[in-house]
């Protein structure tokens, strides 16, 4: 359970977040939706640990903020691609804190890549893989972790919708197995599918949260976008969003 | 075989090669495989030249081989050097101090001018960056600078005593010829240091290939653990260059002998880098003074000739990958 209360987030003097207040409960997906610059990756980072905040962000009743006991996995945007580093090597790094940085059983990394069906391109060097490949890479390095709390800053950014689709459906299996899930998604219609609750985020505030098949139906979702997109519910239930044409 | 064992053993096996070709080979030939039957010459041989000059090199050789991994994992560039900091320059600037004012024993006062320079000019480049250390790239700037002034001031004091040239260039191309057991017994002992220091952290070292977000969700404190693993780096450097002068391009061709060999980028590799060097310096050595025999080729030659090819097969290699 991650309670943020007050919480605001400055930096050379802008202010990045200011004032969330936002409950997340373990085994749930948390997306944050919003424009560019709304403050989603930065309060990405504030859960991660890596930003200092004023106000409070608590996991399990202790302070976020260089707490060193947590246990989180994290998955940027733009992640380093090591020069000459491959699958398996990159892939292994998530199990060095609970091997306490001695040797990581090679069983252990092939069922991670198992699981996220890249077996076979342990061998493979990092700037070989497709970008749906590397993205689970990615994701295999966070099963090795362990981790009870996963933030992924835009895992389908620059993924065709085939990968999209492939990446999210592990995404859910991770949520399935009980870990807390907290991602941004560009993507409202991929967001209303799979997110369990969504937080509108515009200008460093949350304007809503609430269950994901709600609140794309809440006119601060639009305000957010400046009116700018349209809602659509399908005949299944399933919701479309898209971009209001100029 | 697991494959770290296999490297390990191979390490171990090229080293014991080298150092005993080292010890054999040589104007006076020495069979210290059949050592009673060394005479008196032989034996003051090899034990107050020989013995001494393949130690220093395997310590020097070590300490930079090992500095060349952690500095091109830190700055997360494989074509760091671990003279990157201003080490180099800062030494250099030392040295000439020592050799342009000393009036009396220089080979004592040397080696202490030298690592004082090397250690200011890394000490003087973390200052300037202070701050915004959380970014390498500004660290190597600022590194790029001090060496520069360094380099500036040692030029001037050489051409105000222009009596110390050839001395002072003679260091500068690097020697291992004043290898004693003094020598080798402080620079091993301060390079023994440093190993220890970046063998324990050798595993965590891999996660400053990444960003420092991702370094957080693994456990590392990725700032903490660059000064610690620069601070041992440097210090190993600076015992080297102190110990023999510049010689060059050890530092980035071993680490990638070793990462194209293993196929792997980890510095869980350090212990059979830090092998390689001192195997790669003590052949260097062995060829620079028997190439030209009787005369003695200057090690940085030898060294830079090996590496300037390497490094721009590298480059070259980069950049038909980056297409």
């Amino acid at each position: 359970m991650i309670e943020l209360n007050s919480l605001s987030l400055s930096f050379g003097g802008k202010t990045i977040l200011r004032d969330i207040n936002l409950d997340i409960k373990s085994g749930q997906w948390l997306c944050l939706v919003g424009p560019n610059g709304a403050g989603k990756s930065s309060l990405l980072k504030v859960l991660l640990g890596a930003l200092d905040y004023s106000g409070s962000a608590k996991e399990n009743g202790s302070q976020i903020f260089k707490n060193r006991n947590r246990s989180v996995a994290y998955v940027p945007q733009n992640p380093e691609l090591p020069e000459g580093m491959r699958v398996f090597e990159y892939v292994s790094l998530g199990a060095g804190k609970l091997n306490k940085w001695g040797e990581v059983s090679a069983d252990s990394v092939f069922a991670a890549l198992e699981k996220t069906d890249i077996y076979g391109l342990h061998e493979r060097l990092l700037t070989e893989l497709s970008g749906g490949e590397f993205q689970r890479a990615l994701l295999s390095r966070v099963l090795l972790q362990e981790a009870d709390l996963i933030l992924l800053d835009e895992p389908t950014s620059a993924l065709d919708l085939h990968q999209q689709i492939s990446v999210l459906g592990k995404i859910e299996e991770l949520k399935l197995q009980g870990k807390t899930i907290i991602s941004t998604m560009h993507d409202l219609t991929l967001a209303a599918m799979y997110a369990d609750e969504i937080a509108i985020l515009k200008e460093g505030a949350i304007l809503k949260t609430g269950k994901a098949h709600e609140i794309v139906h809440t006119s601060e979702l639009k305000d957010a976008f400046d009116n700018q997109i349209n809602v659509y519910t399908l005949e299944t239930g399933n919701t479309v969003i898209y971009p209001e044409k100029n | 075989m697991k494959l770290q064992l296999k490297i390990g053993l191979i390490s171990l096996v090229l080293l014991l090669i080298a150092l005993f070709l080292s010890i054999s080979v040589g104007p006076v030939k020495i069979n210290i495989l059949d050592f009673s039957q060394l005479n008196q010459l032989q034996k003051t041989i090899l034990f107050d030249i020989r013995i001494p000059r393949a130690l220093l090199a395997l310590i020097v050789g070590s300490a930079l081989a090992t500095s060349g991994a952690v500095y091109q994992t830190v700055f997360r560039n494989p074509l760091a050097d671990p003279y990157l900091l201003g080490a180099a320059a800062g030494a250099g600037l030392g040295a000439t101090i020592a050799l342009t004012n000393a009036s009396s024993d220089i080979s004592v006062l040397l080696p202490i001018f030298a690592f004082a320079g090397a250690i200011s000019a890394v000490f003087i480049s973390f200052l300037i960056s202070g701050k915004f250390f959380a970014q390498p790239s500004t660290l190597l700037l600022s590194g790029i600078a001090i060496g520069s002034f360094a380099t500036a001031v040692q030029t001037f004091l050489q051409q105000r005593h222009s009596s110390s040239l050839r001395p002072v260039y003679s260091w500068i191309l690097g020697e291992l010829t004043a290898a004693s057991w003094s020598t080798v017994r402080w620079s091993g002992i301060y390079v023994l240091l440093s190993l220890i220091v970046l063998f324990s952290i050798r595993s965590k070292l891999d996660v400053l290939l990444l960003s420092d977000e991702e370094a957080l969700s693994l456990g590392v404190n990725a700032n903490q653990l660059r000064i610690v693993a620069l601070a041992a780096a440097t210090f190993a450097t600076a015992t080297a260059v102190s110990a023999s002068g510049l010689i060059g391009f050890v530092g980035i061709v071993v680490p990638h002998l070793v990462k194209g060999i293993t196929h792997q980028v980890s510095n869980k590799n350090l212990p059979f880098i830090a092998m390689s060097g001192a195997s790669f310096l003590i052949l260097a050595d062995l060829g620079a003074r028997t190439i030209l025999s009787p005369a003695e080729l200057p090690i940085g030659v030898l060294t830079a000739f090996i590496g300037a090819p390497f490094f721009i097969a590298i480059l070259r290699k980069r950049r038909l990958n980056s297409r």
